[in-house]
This record gives structure tokens, sequence and C-alpha cells, in this order.
């Protein structure tokens, strides 16, 4: 276990140093600067070569990186550069909400989609295969439907015929029920997508672990199909379900782009959008660096409940 | 064979069951009128090649039939309960309570993520009604009783952290923790190595006689059948073709099916070397209808009314009955047909003189002092790297034309053996010499080829990858490759999955002597393959050496096959040759206290012989191959252990003139 740790977060440090660099000189390769993002088509000549030197652009690009290398393993973000605001401020504003919906939709997704995948893998085990054919076509059908579509849909039919949630407003944590309110339309949006790869996932895994020799025993012992299918054949499958939950976590976190512009939401999404229309490095590399931080944190949380699921994972 | 039931009793009676999987290719009849009762304390063996419907049958005994299969008709009664037709509520409070039941595979019949406690508790508060803490005294006295050491702590573990033989026994308590009266075991022994095996059968035979519960025993092991059943049903095609009192059906068998399977079995005690009898043909598709008796285009004692007429299971002698229109089976006209049948029995000569021989012969094959081991080392440089040595020291010889067998339990290093010789691995230290050069044949031909190549590719794959000849030559090697193995050229164009068994592994010899190979070194070749198949691979093993002159290297836990086929035997123990020789003389006189305790617990298809034979169980299981033994390997284990055993390794010594042994006590 220590040994893993130590592995684990060797890893960590590596692979984000690796998207660190990547980062940083691919956004170089963008035609374009953020001088002249910010300056527009206002300044131009030795005004615009002023403000890079302002903006520290002018210097050599290894050195650039390399302050910029030391100013991360110093923990100062900085501040933006075309607005000149403080990032671990707009990051602190941004990120609860992000997760916020992350969260909601994941456990929306798992309540739907466990239940029915693993419904749908017991009707095909039976050789029912009606249940389980409307599920999984379902299933595929939603899979199929683009976010800004869903998203269009469902402002349409919730929040203007129904009048049920709101389509904008503040964003605000003082409320939890407003709050909420607020984000019930990205989740369920959301949610979809998440639901339907879930119940995919579970159905297969599910299916899988149901012609084992356990579960005969199980069934020989005298336990009734529901606890066999919710005891013994679940948790067997779950891991297979913890990855694809860790991985929708993931990128949930990036493709919430999309579905915060629709309901404008002042998520991650939208800061990141805004940083990379603007040219504005400092907040772009910041936001993936931070991403990817997530991303391993996450990879690492899902390997250590795997070994609480299954304690034959060797760590 | 000395316990006789007690009272009449019936536990289960079974009539005229038939069972069909209702699959999309077609409806496959498994079970097809099956009848037999099975009174208290009794146990039956229900013996059957693969396909026969014998695992069906015993589990629609208590409907844990797997979709699509479906008991169509019949009768089962269970103590007083109608299984076949109770509601599905009602055959819950049976199941666990009433019948207990073990599985073939100890190692994927408990649940994996599940603490053993968490198992065997629930089941036995539910069908005994008592409190979790009555639960769990019940269990893990249980656990105690099927003889696993540390009850209170065993029960905490996860199943894979126990060796198969624990598992199996894990399983045995499950199964009778709320004393069923009838106890339904799947091949329960199958996936264990022999001495394991014979431990698990003393267990099952002791706690049945104790408990008085009945047992239907699954087996395609003629041998434990001999040493356990008082009764035997032989299944062929979906039904009972022979059932009776197991020393009569032994003695006297009357179908000419099981009388097949007991003649393709070597016999341990004969020293000539016969060859096996073999059943011709394959089973019939159970999918189409079958007219007449199934089994009459495989027998020998085929008539003309067998071919439209199925025999109905008839008397012959006390509770012995069997289907068939010849009243005693294959005896009277079997002699006429021996001589038009390929398989006939043929006496083979006695193998030539062993020391007479030693001067023609030159080694083909030589492995001096190998070790192979295999170090996991930890990212943490502090931490010590765990070395498993899989061969330690070992020296082997092979001749021209001779075969060696190599015996042992799983984990003794003989497939580490078998990989050495043919260079998939390297060794650690020590040097291996062949004149020529070495090809394998696997234990699972289906997984050893590439699914979507034609055979004719298989075979041709090594002339390719050598180069050496042109498409012409090779085609016409090809051809006399498949002949040799006794193979139809038609079979050439076709996809592995198209042939059975027995078809594959010929194939397989096929490709591996497709290069004109000094050595084939074969691991368990035939532990997949059922009896009768089994009896062909062996006979054809056997004529390919007579006629090419090839050395083999057979590897495999199947003593009986082992003896039969090889002219010296090793007897590998964790990584170690604990003893070398001719094989009859070991078989004959053992040195070694391991070699003893395998061929004790080998069992043999003789009810008689296994009652009279005192079985002394070598005790325990194998040590963990991390830990390098200071004294003897074998110390844990062995019935004449001494001081001297623990701290000194006894080395392979010359014990006579052909024999060697590591003992410090072999006498």
């Amino acid at each position: 276990m220590l040994a893993y740790s130590l592995k684990r977060l060797l890893q960590l440090v590596v692979s984000t140093f690796g998207v660190v660099t990547l980062v940083f000189f691919t956004l170089r390769l963008i035609p374009g600067d953020a001088a002249a993002a910010l300056a527009g088509d206002t300044i131009t000549g030795e005004a615009l070569e002023r403000l890079r030197e302002q903006m520290g652009l002018n210097k050599p690009i290894l050195a650039q990186y390399l302050t910029y290398l030391w100013d991360l393993v110093t923990l100062r973000f900085g501040e933006t550069i075309t607005t000149g605001l403080p990032i671990s401020g707009l990051l602190s504003q941004a990120f609860p909400i992000t997760l916020s919906i992350a969260l909601a939709t994941i456990t929306l997704s798992l309540i739907i989609a466990v239940p029915l995948g693993a419904m749908a893998a017991f009707m095909a085990h039976k050789g029912r295969k009606t249940l389980d054919n409307l599920i999984t076509t379902a299933a595929m059908l939603a899979d199929l439907m683009p976010s800004f579509w869903t998203g269009l849909v469902f402002l349409l039919f919730f929040s203007l015929m129904l009048g049920l949630f709101p389509a904008s407003g503040m964003v605000s944590f003082d409320d939890p029920v407003t709050f909420l309110k607020r984000i019930a339309l990205p989740v369920m949006v959301l949610s979809v997508t998440q639901i339907a790869t879930m119940a995919r996932i579970t159905r297969t895994a599910v299916l899988e672990v149901l012609s084992e020799d356990y579960i005969r025993t199980a069934r020989s012992l005298g336990w009734s199909e529901v606890r066999v299918l919710f005891r013994h054949a679940l948790k067997n499958a779950a891991l297979p379900i913890v990855t694809i939950v860790g991985l929708s976590f993931g990128s949930l976190l990036n493709g919430t782009v999309i579905v915060e512009f629709i309901f404008t939401i002042p998520g991650l999404g939208s800061l990141l959008v805004n940083g990379i229309n603007s040219r504005d490095y400092q907040l772009v590399q910041t936001l993936i660096v931070f991403y990817a931080l997530f991303f391993v944190s996450v990879n690492l949380v899902t390997d250590l409940i795997y070994k609480q699921i299954d304690p034959r994972v060797q760590l | 064979m000395t316990f006789m039931p007690v009272d009449t009793e019936t536990v289960l009676r079974v009539q005229d069951l038939h069972t069909h999987f209702f699959t999309d290719t077609g409806i496959v009849k498994a079970v097809n009128g099956v009848s037999f009762d099975l009174l208290r304390g009794e146990r039956v063996a229900i013996v059957g090649e693969s396909g026969s419907g014998k695992s069906a049958m015993a589990m629609s005994l208590i409907r844990l039939l797997a979709f699509p299969g479906k008991i169509v008709s019949g009768r089962i009664d269970v103590a007083g309960n109608e299984v076949a037709s109770l509601p599905e509520s009602e055959l819950n409070k049976i199941r666990g309570s009433l019948v207990g039941t073990v599985f073939q595979d100890p190692m994927s019949s408990l649940d994996p993520v599940m603490r053993v406690s968490d198992q065997m508790i629930p089941p036995v508060m539910r069908h005994l009604e008592v409190s979790h803490k009555e639960g769990e005294a019940i269990a893990e006295r249980w656990l105690g009783r099927v003889g696993i050491p540390d009850a209170k702590l065993t029960i905490r573990a996860y199943p894979f952290e126990m060796s198969g033989g624990m598992r199996q026994r894990v399983m045995i308590a499950m199964a009778l923790s709320c004393n069923p009266r009838l106890i339904i075991a799947d091949e329960p022994t199958t996936a264990l190595d022999v001495t394991i095996q014979a431990q698990i059968v003393e267990l099952l035979k002791d706690l049945t006689a104790e408990t008085g519960a009945s047992m239907l025993f699954v087996t395609h092991d003629l041998g434990l059948v001999a040493r356990f059943a008082h009764k035997v049903g032989v299944m062929y095609a979906g039904k009972l073709v022979e059932l009776g009192p197991a020393a009569d059906v032994f003695a006297q068998p009357r179908h000419p099916y099981t009388q097949g399977l007991l003649r393709s079995i070597p016999d341990a005690a004969d020293g000539t070397r016969k060859r096996l009898f073999q059943i011709p043909g394959f089973p019939p598709d159970m999918r189409l209808p079958i007219v007449g008796c199934a089994f009459a285009d495989r027998c020998a004692a085929v008539r003309d009314i067998c071919r439209t007429e199925a025999p109905e299971s008839t008397y012959r002698g006390v509770n012995h009955f069997a289907s068939c229109w010849a009243p005693t089976g294959l005896d009277q006209s079997v002699v006429e047909r021996q001589v038009k049948m390929p398989e006939r029995i043929v006496e083979a000569e006695l193998s030539p003189d062993p020391v007479r021989a030693d001067a023609l012969r030159s080694d083909v094959l030589e492995m001096n002092n190998i070790h192979k081991h295999f170090v996991r080392r930890s990212i943490l440089p502090w931490t010590e790297a765990k070395t498993v040595h899989a061969v330690n020291g070992v020296s082997l010889r092979v001749k021209r034309g001779e075969t060696l067998g190599i015996v042992g339990e799983s984990g003794c290093g003989k497939s580490t053996v078998a990989r050495l010789l043919l260079g998939l691995e390297e060794p650690t230290a020590g040097e291996i010499f062949i004149n020529g050069s070495a090809q394998m044949v696997f234990q699972d031909p289906y997984s050893s080829f590439n699914p979507k190549m034609k055979i004719f590719d298989i075979i041709e794959e090594p002339l390719v990858v050598n180069g050496q000849s042109s498409r012409t030559e090779r085609a016409d090697k090809v051809c006399s490759l498949v002949s040799q193995v006794g193979l139809d050229q038609s079979f050439l164009g076709r996809y592995p999955n198209q042939l059975s068994g027995g078809q594959r592994q010929r194939v397989a010899i096929a490709r591996a002597l497709a290069l004109d190979p000094s050595v084939v070194v074969a691991d368990e070749p035939t532990s997949a393959l059922d009896v009768s198949v089994r009896a062909q691979i062996v006979n054809l093993l056997c004529d390919l050496k007579d006629e090419l002159g090839i050395s083999f290297v057979f590897i495999s836990h199947d003593l009986l096959t082992v003896r039969y086929i090889s002219d010296r035997i090793a007897v590998m123990y964790l990584g170690e040759v604990v003893e070398y020789g001719p094989a009859a003389q070991i078989f004959d006189d053992p040195l070694h206290p391991y070699t003893r305790a395998l061929l004790l617990a080998i069992p043999t298809p003789d009810p008689v012989r296994e009652a009279a034979r005192k079985i002394e169980l070598v005790t325990g299981e194998l040590p963990s191959p991390f830990v390098l033994q200071k004294g003897c390997a074998f110390a844990s284990r062995c019935p004449k252990v001494a001081d001297r055993c623990r701290t000194e390794k006894p080395v392979l010594r010359n014990f006579s003139r052909q024999r060697e042994t590591a003992c410090h006590y072999a006498a």
C-alpha cells in the first residue's frame, strides 16, 4: 500500500509536469498572442510592443517557461493577463459550481442507471429479451442525442412550457433550494448521456457475472433472484461501473462547456472558453493544470475504491 | 463398500426426467428419460463423458439449470417435495437446507469479493432460524469438521486467500452446514490435485456416513467411482444406459459403453503394455432425433434392431439394469469383431530391457542442474525481492526413442521444465542440450490454435516459419502429417472450432511433428479430453513413438496414463526431482515417501481393490513457493519425517543402477 501510494504520487508529479509543459508550448503555437487579443484592432505597432513588454511576452520563451514553472511550484497562480483578476479567486468561484453539477449528475445517473442496467442484464440472462431490448435501445438512442439539442429541448419543455426550473439567473450557494433548482436543468441534460453509458456498462458487466459459478452457488444456497442479483452479481460487477464513473467525472468537469453556455452557468467550462478566446495564457494554463491534477486524483480515488470493492486487487 | 444404508427410506426419486436446452440452433435434449432412486445414506455416482447430460441431470434435481435449460417432463421427489413443479419461493427453502450442492471448480464457485463468513453464515441463519452468533458458531464448527485449521481465522478470509483444496472444503462445509439430506456434487474433485482429491473424497465419504446424507456424485473418473460409490449410473446421450451396485458394474459391466470405458483406462497393476481399447466415433448430436439406440454407431456389438428400436432398461442382476439388446453387451460378439476393428487390442511387446537399450541409444536431451527463479521486485528499494524457486536444480536425460514422464502436483514446476526445454524461458542457471529440435503439444489445443486459421495453415505454419521448402513440398508434408495422426484430408479445409477435442489434439500433434523434431514435449496433452478419446490419443502417441523413434517428454498429473506411456518417470516436488527411474519399478516399488503418497492417492477403477486398500493420505498442502526449504522440501507433509530431514537437504542419489531418489531414509 505504501509502495503503491508512493508510486502513484510520483506518477502524479510526472504527468502534471508533462501536462504543464505540453500546454505551455502548444498555447504559444496558436497564432496571435494575449497582447494582440487584448489590444484588438485599436493598438498596433510600438504601442503593442510596449504592451507585450509589460506582460512579459517579449522575453525568450524558455525564460517564460521557467518563470511559469517556478510560479506553479510556489503556488503563485498570478492574475489573468487580460483582466488582471487573481486566478485563484476565479477558480474558487467557478469550481464549486462545476463540482456540484458533476456530483449531482453522477449521483442521479447512478441511481437510475445501475438498477436499470442490472434489470436488463437479469432479463437477458433469463432469456426474456423484450425488456432487455427495450432498455438497450433506449440507452442507445439517449447516447446518440447531443447535449446542445437535449439542452434546448429541456429548456423549452421544463422551463418555458412547465415553468419548473429557471433557464438563467444568478448562481449562488446562499439558498440551497434555489441553487438546486438553478442547476437542475444542466444536471438533467448531462445525466441523459451518463445514464445511457452507465446502464449499458452495468448491463454488460452484470450479464457476464450472472453466468459465473459463484452466482449458481448463491442460488444453490436458497437465495432469491433479487438478492442474488443485488448482493452477489452487482458487487462483482462494480469494477467496470466504478471505472466509468471515474471517467465520467473527469469528462463532466471538461465537457460541461456547452451546457454551461446554454444555461449561462459561470463554471469552469465558461472560464476556460473565455480564457482561450482572449488568448489568456495564464488563465488557460492554470485551468488545464488544475484539470490534469483533478483527473489524476480521480483516477487515484477510483483505484482505491477498487481495492475496497475487490480485495483481490493488487495495489 | 462395507457401509450399507441402514434403512430403506427413499430420499430422492427421479422418474422419467427430461431436460432440454432451447438454444437458437435447436433443442438440445440433454436429459432423455432418466429414472432412479436414492436411499438414505446411499452414494450414487453418475459417470459419463462431456455432453452426456450428467451435469444437466444433476442440476435439474434442484432446478439450477441456466437459461435456456428447462425441465420438460418427469418427476423429481426430494424427501417428499415435488421439485419440478414447486414455486421458486418454496424451492429456495429446500435449496441449501434439504439439498446441499458442491460444484466442480472451487476457484470460481465462491464469491470472490465476499468473506467466507458473509457467504456461510446468512444461509445458516435463514435455514436453521438461528441468530448471527449461533450461525457463526455453526459455520465455524463445520469449517473445523471439514479439516480447515483455525476456523475462527479462516472464516474471516476471502476465497482468494485460500488454496483450491481449502476452497473446496469451504464449499463442502457450506453445502453441509444446514444438515441436508441430499448432497449433489458435480465433479467436486476434478479441478484438484490427486493428493487433495483423495483427501476430499475421504472427507465426503466420512461426512455422508456420519450424517446419513445421501449423495449424488457426478464424475468422469471411474477410479473415483470405485473408491466412493455404492451405486453407479452410466450416462450416455441423456440416458442412464447402465445402473447398478458399484461392485457389480465394475466386475460385470453389461452395457457395451460401460465395458468400453472400463477397458480404455490403463491398468496400474498390469505390467504388460496392451493397446488401450478405444471407443470409435463421437457421441451423437443431441439436437437431432435419435432413432434406436444412441450408442449403435459406436458399438461393436451392434445388431439390426439397435438401429430401429431403443432398448428399454432391463434387469441384469440384483438392482442392476442396462439398456442394451445384447444381454451381456460386448462380450460374445466382440471376439469376432476384434479382428476387423482397427482399434483391436494388441499385445504389444514388452519394452526392451532398459539396461541393454541404454547402451544402444544416445541422449537426445540433457538438462544439467537447471534452476529457474522468478523474481518479483517491489518499487521500494529497501524491501527484499520475492523469489519463487520454480525449478530448483533439475537434471534429466532422455534417450532417443524414450519417453520420460514427469509427474507431480500443480506448482511442482513441471510445466516450467517444459517451457525451459523449448527455450520459451531462459534458465536462471544450468544448461540444456538438445540433439535436434524440440516441439510442444499443449494441454488445450483449442486455445493454442489461431481460430481464424484453417487446419492446413495451422500445420503448415512451422514449415513456413522454417522456410526451407517450396509450396508443393509443404502441401505434401501436411498431407502426410494428417494421415500420420489418423485424420482424413477433408479436415484440412476446416477451422479449429469445427473439430472435436480429440481431433484438435491430433492436429496439435501433427503440427508438433512438422519439423521432424527429436523430442516432443507434451504438457498434459490428454487432461482436457474425455476417457474414450484420451485412449485414442495415448494410442496415437505410442504408435508415433514406435514408428518415428521420437523421444517424448510427457508431463501429466494423470499417473495411470504416465505410467502407461513412459519408459522412465521423474517425480517432481517443489521444483526438484525427488525420484527418477524406470516407470514400472517406480510404480511397483516407490522409494520416496512422496511418490508413495501420490500412488496411494490415485483411485483405481476396481471397487474390490479400492475397498481392500488402506489409504494413507498425505496430509496438508504444498508449502509456500516463496520460502526456500532448508531441509527436505517434503518434510512438512512426510509421514516418516525425522529431525535430519528438517535441517539437511537430501540430494538425488543413485539408489540402484537405474533408480535415483532424494530421501535420507529410502530403503
